[in-house]
Parts: C-alpha cells; structure tokens; sequence
C-alpha cells in the first residue's frame, strides 16, 4: 500500500455521487421492474469508467468505484455501503421489521445488545429533532424492511463483486492508475439484521465473517486494497441503551474485531485498510464514544492503514489522541480532513493544518488525506467534487510545508 | 462592553429559535395579515423573557431578547423606515448573498431553492427622503428586554440591528442622486435605532454581513474596487454610529449564513483593517466553519485595534452536529494566545437559532460552547 513517500496523497472513504442514469436505473432494479440487464451493465461500467476518470482529475491518488456497484436507488441514501451486501449473503429473507421498525433492546450490566434505530441515545436525547422531516437530520426515505437471517450464512454475491472488480480494474487501467480500492462491510457491521436462524450469537457473526471473507479474498486476489468498513465499532456504543461502560464496550466491539481478524486470516495486511466512523447522519452525535476510548480496538485490526473521521466537529479535536497512542510501525492513518457533516467547503488552508497535526505527531509519511466517511448520498454531488479538490489543493499545500 | 478578565465569557450572534406561534403571529403581521396585536406583544413579552432564562441556564453571559420580534436580522427594517414604497418582485433582494456560489455551483442551487435565503416577495423602492419610524416596535423590544432581565443572572444585555450597507441588499433607490448618498440616508434613519439601544443602556450590535458578504452579492468585481465599495459603506456606518462611544458598539460580521458551499468567500484578511475601522470596542467574526476556521491565523501579524475584545465564532450553524467541548477550547486557546485571553469571548458564527436543523441543536451548542469556554478557561488561568 503506498505511503505519502514524497508528498501527502490523497484518496476517500469510497462513496461518490451516483449518476442520475444510474441512480434511476438502480431504482427500478430494486423495484425488480422489468429492465435490460446487459443494458444495465453497461450503464453501471461506464458511471465506473467516468467516476474513476473524475477522481484522478479532482487529484485524488487512491480512488475507488464510487461504490458505484451498491445499489443506491436514490439521491440520499446512507445505507447503500451495508445494504448491498443483503443480496450477496445467502441464508437471507426479506420483509421482516428494518432496523427502524424493531422492539427496543435494553442493555444490563454484562449483557449487552444493541437496540433499535429509534432508540438509540442520540435519537432518545434529540427526539424532536430526529423525528422532524424538515429539521435537516432527515436520512431520505427510511426502509421500512429489512433482511431476516433464516439459514446458515454463505457468499452468494460471486458474481456481483466479480462485476464490480472488472468495472473498476478497467476504469483504473484506462486512467493508468495502479492503485485503487474497493469497499466490503465487516462481519460485526453486516450481521446486525434480524436472526431467527442461530441460536449462538457467535456462530452467526462468525459464518458472516466467514461468507464475507470469499469477497474479501476476491478484491485481495484481484490486486485491489481492500477497503473495510466497519462503523460498528464506534456505533454500536450509541446503540447500546443504556449506556455501558467503556470497559465493557471495548470488550464488545474486540468480540467483533476478532470475528473479523478470523475472516481475514492468510490475507495480506498490506493489501487491507480499515475504515471507522460515527454514522453519517446530520444529527448532533452528542454520544459518539471518544476515539479515545476506541482508538486500541482499531489498530488491533490485522490492516495496514487505518481511516476515520477528523473533519467536523465532533472529532476534530481527537487529533491530541496521537500525542499519546503510537501508531505501529508500518502503518498508515487516513484521517477525514474533508466531511460530509456540512455543505460549506473546506478552505485548503484549514485542510493542511490538519494534515500538517497529523503528520506531526505519527510522521509525514504515514499520512494518507481522506474523507470523515462517503460523500455520495450524503451531500450534493456539485459539492462533494468541490471538496475533493479542496483534499487534494490541500494537501499539496501541506506536502508544501512538509517537504520544503 | 465586558473583558474575559478572570474566564473566557460566552455570547452569541443574535437570533434565537422562535416558539412556533409566536413566529407565526410575527409573519402575519410584516404580511399584513390579520392578527391580535394584544396577543402578539404578550406572547412577545413572555417568550424575551423566557428566551434570557434559556441564554442563562447554557450558560451564555451577554444575551440578547432573541431577534423574537423580528421576521429576521435585516428585513425587520422595512417596518422602522420610511420613505420608500414597495413594489412587487421576482426575488426579495436586489442583491443575493448567494450569487456568487451560484456562479460555480448551480445545480446545488436549482435542486435546493431553499438554500437562497427566502424574504417578502415584494420590493421597497425609495422614493422619498427616509426617516426612522420605528420608535414604538423599538420601545418594545428595548422594555421586553429590560423586563426580562429582572431577577436572571448574566453579565451584559444587548440589542442588535441592522446597518446601512445590508439594507441596501433589499431596498432600491430612485430617490438620492447617488449610492452615497442613499447609503448615508439610510444611516442618518438607522442611527436613532443605534442611539436608542445604546441610551437604553444595552451593548449596541451592529449587524453587517455586507462588509464581507457584499462580496459574495457581486459575483464580477475585483478585490480592489470591492474595498473601495466596503470602504464607502463602512464610513456611512460610522456616520450612524456618531456620537455612540465604541464600548457601548459590538459589531458583527459573516459571510451570509446560507447553507452553500461558500467557496469563494472573501478572506478576512483582505477585509480585516476595514473591519476595525468601523467604531467598534468588540468585533464577531465567522471561525469555526471549514472556510473560515484557518483565519486564526490573521492575527499572528494583525493587532486587534487599543482596547477592543474579540468574538470569534466558535460553534456555528453550518452543520448540526454538537461542537465538541474541547474542539471549542482548542479554538479559543488559539486566538487567546494572539490576541490575549482577557481580550477573547467566546461566540457564534452567525445567529444560529433560526439555522440549525432545530431549536433543540441550539441549545445543546450553546451548552457545548460554555462547557468548552470552561476548559479554556482552565487551560489559561490554570484554574476552573
């Protein structure tokens, strides 16, 4: 995996802006309305192709596929990076309660579980606010079902990230770049749909792992860094009601990281970086868990760059975690120094001097200028270019400052 | 006018969230609308006073009545001048504070019209000489004050209004034979409102997004004849602002608090001794969104002007995620270091409680910047 040998390089958490064409196409797939599907193929490669291109012209070093290959029905959308993953696990029914439609869970000292989307402690502390469709923390058309695990879990999606992986080998090749990346949820942030399958939870957050690894493997195999997301880590503590102590939260999300190390197992590190974040909704987030108190459970992660959010205003100050947590050699972090938290752009400027905080604490080399989380669904497609440039004007101006 | 003399005290830009009744008896009335006008100044009365108890319990020291008794900071002025007759209009400004994003980013604008900020669908055009007329709304809004301050504890009141160069956003001239001249007018009228404030006993603030945002108004002009442009608009505010001594004026300047990309903002630095040249003890600038937050810098080699304090943004309305505590801490330390701590107060980037997603996200920011205003505090006296 490259490092920022001679000057800051720039990539993102993956997610870009849809095309209308491919959007609407989308949609009517998931409607299951009759369509050409060599004809759909042929829009989703060409939006790749496009996406690709944009990116190396907006200067980012490290692109990926947009996620262009997970379905995304409409012009907001903050689940696509999870949901696509339903149609590639077998073992899956669909129309059971989504995550908004379940009974609340509560947590007791050891025995901790996560609750509904509703009730989440954020949601609980801005009621009002969340459940207000003009309040501006709206997160676009809500599903109203979800997947229900009803068999052991197995990877059905062969031939989806098969697509997907050709899409983007060859966008990269025509753009002559050799380095790209390619999203995959981890097990501990697939598995929390509904189960009335297994009866150890273990069992069913491991044969995730264990479905999931075949994709992995595939993007690994196929020369492309595998991208994990995996915003569970952090999420799950506001999803955990009431709130737990950290000691006991960190026990919880390990469970999960283990699950995952199992699923990676023989697989490269340097090949695999590893995305967390806080959830991209446009709420308050007044309980997100320090980095702090997660910064250990991340980098026991078996990858080799590390990305998670720096760029609002809830995590923008955690850049002092540095001062203390040594970052292991040869690894990377590639904090968010551009969010989708508002629609204002990042001045260059105020770009660089969070690189440059970065770079001073862990090394100029192992810094890797990214995005706090996707930007497609999220923010409007005029202003997530606007703010890639932004990264990468940036980070030369810190690559300036770093390298004179 | 205050110094963070023993802790770094806390304000705020102006507007406050507006209970929903209330707003709607406001609206109906600047519309011509029917409605109880005994009811209106009692809700009025009621909810100033319930808005101070609010600003109290988050912890803000210098509050203000919550811009309540105003459709918003500026359009409120077309109810206390006179002189000019309203037309009907496409838009509501003459000038659009969005223009110049629009250039760049016009499909954000097309698919989000309530990105442009919104205002009466009609025009004020002047043709007459202007006068104020607005003593009596004022009176009301300076005793709302006054009565509900009685029995809360907080360190300073003020009041803002609107300046001359903003005005102009929304008003057309056909009346004075030049821009000056016009821009003068309507700082002779706007200067009994300042001197009211001010005899009231309230820290005057002086609300001039133009200086800044005249620029984002005028897509095509260039830096130079933009000053001059800011220059003739900051002496005609000053002209309002005869007579009334500088401690007694806090003046606060933004961008234009749309929710665009801001792209090409003017940099402070460009504007910053025109800023202080405006008759002013204490001075609030944008710094806490990521197109403004890099300007601390301006004041390695920029001196806040003898005396002055300084009211950085540093919660703002750009997004509606909860400033952490210690990011607002860090801020303060940064500019406390420039320009002194007694010197710095801790503040917002523009009226936040009619722009934040909800009245909920106001508050808990206001609680968020005293909070973060504490851990400075500690971290520059060595002691809570």
């Amino acid at each position: 995996m490259r490092g920022s040998i001679d000057r800051i390089l720039t990539t993102h958490v993956g997610s870009l802006p849809r095309p209308d064409d491919l959007i609407e196409a989308n949609r009517a797939r998931e409607a299951s309305e009759a369509m050409d599907e060599a004809r759909f193929q042929e829009t989703l490669r060409t939006a790749v192709a496009n996406v690709v291109h944009a990116q190396k012209d907006a200067g980012i070093d490290v692109p990926g596929d947009g996620e262009f290959g997970k379905s995304m029905g409409h012009r907001v959308n903050y689940g696509a990076w999870w949901s696509y993953a339903f149609r590639r696990l077998g073992g899956l029914e669909f129309g059971a309660p989504g995550p908004y439609g379940r009974t609340p869970r509560r947590s007791r000292p050891g025995e901790i579980v996560l609750t509904s989307q509703d009730d989440r402690r954020d949601r609980q502390r801005f009621a009002a606010a969340y459940s207000d469709p003009e309040s501006g923390v709206s997160m676009g058309p809500r599903p109203t079902t979800g997947p229900v695990c009803v068999g052991k879990l197995t990877y059905i999606g062969q031939a989806a990230v098969a697509a997907d992986i050709a899409n983007f080998k060859a966008a990269l090749a025509a753009a002559g770049i050799a380095e790209g990346f390619m999203t995959a949820v981890a097990p501990g942030t697939a598995y929390r749909f509904g189960n009335v399958h297994y009866r150890d939870d273990m069992e069913f957050l491991y044969d995730c792992g264990e479905a999931m690894r075949e994709e992995y493997k595939a993007i690994v195999d196929a020369g492309l860094i595998l991208q994990l997301d995996d915003p569970s880590t952090a999420t799950g503590w506001d999803m955990i009601n009431p709130e737990p102590t950290v000691e006991e939260y960190r026990k919880f999300a390990m469970v999960r990281i283990e699950a995952l190390n199992h699923a990676l197992r023989g697989l490269p590190p340097d090949r695999i970086r590893y995305h967390l974040c806080w959830g991209s909704w446009h709420g308050p987030h007044t309980t997100d868990l320090p980095m702090r108190d997660i910064v250990e459970v991340m980098l026991a992660v078996n990858a080799s760059a590390y990305s998670f959010e720096a760029g609002n205003v809830r995590h923008e100050h955690e850049w002092k975690v540095w001062q203390d947590v040594k970052l292991p050699d040869g690894k990377l972090i590639l904090p968010g120094v551009v969010s989708h938290a508002t629609n204002v752009v990042e001045h260059s400027e105020l770009i660089a001097d969070r690189i440059l905080r970065f770079a001073n604490l862990v090394g100029r080399e192992r810094v890797v200028a990214s995005t706090d989380c996707g930007l497609g669904g999220r923010i409007h497609p005029q202003i997530a270019w606007a703010k890639l440039e932004a990264l990468a004007q940036g980070a030369a101006l810190a690559s300036r400052q770093l390298w004179r | 006018m205050l110094y963070s003399t023993d802790r770094i005290l806390t304000t705020h830009a102006g507007s406050l969230p507006r209970p929903p009744e209330l707003r709607d008896m406001v609206i109906a009335k600047a519309n011509g609308a029917p409605y109880n006008p005994a009811a209106l100044d009692q809700h009025l009365k009621s909810a100033v006073a319930e808005a101070v108890r609010h600003q109290a319990e988050c912890g803000i020291d210098i509050v203000n009545d919550g811009e309540l008794s105003k459709t918003n900071f500026t359009d409120y002025v077309r109810w206390r001048i006179a002189g000019y007759e309203t037309r009907p209009s496409a838009g509501p400004r003459r000038l659009s504070i969005t223009a110049r994003d629009e250039t760049k980013f016009a499909d954000y604008f097309a698919a989000n019209p309530r990105a442009r900020p919104v205002g009466p669908p009609t025009m004020p055009v002047c043709v007459d000489k202007l006068r104020y007329v607005g003593q009596a709304d004022l009176t009301k809004d300076l005793d709302n004050l006054k009565t509900a301050l009685v029995g809360v504890e907080v360190t300073e009141a003020y009041l803002p209004a609107n300046t001359p160069g903003t005005i102009e956003h929304w008003m057309l001239n056909e009346y004075y034979k030049s821009d000056e001249e016009f821009v003068f007018a309507i700082a002779d009228a706007m200067h009994e409102e300042y001197q009211a404030i001010a005899n009231a006993g309230f820290l005057l603030q002086i609300d001039d997004p133009d200086l800044p945002d005249g620029w984002n108004c005028l897509p095509d002009i260039a830096l130079p004849e933009y000053r001059k442009y800011a220059e003739m608009r900051v002496e005609a505010l000053n002209h309002a602002l005869r007579g009334i001594p500088n401690e007694k004026v806090r003046l606060h300047v933004c961008w234009g608090s749309h929710h665009g990309p801001h792209h090409d903002d003017i940099p402070l630095r460009d504007i910053i001794d025109l800023i202080f040249r405006v008759n002013a003890g204490s001075f609030s600038i944008e710094a806490s969104n990521p197109c403004h937050e890099h300007e601390w810098r301006v004041f390695e080699d920029v001196k806040l002007p003898e005396g002055a304090t300084l009211i950085p943004g540093v919660i703002g309305h750009c997004t509606d995620f909860i400033e952490h505590p210690d990011l607002v801490a860090e801020r303060l330390v940064r500019y406390a270091n420039l320009v002194g701590r007694e010197n710095v107060l801790a503040g917002t980037d523009c009226g936040i409680g009619t722009r934040v997603g909800h009245p909920s996200i106001c508050w808990a920011k206001f609680a968020a910047m005293a909070e973060g205003a504490r851990r400075a505090t500690k971290l520059l006296w060595g002691r809570s």
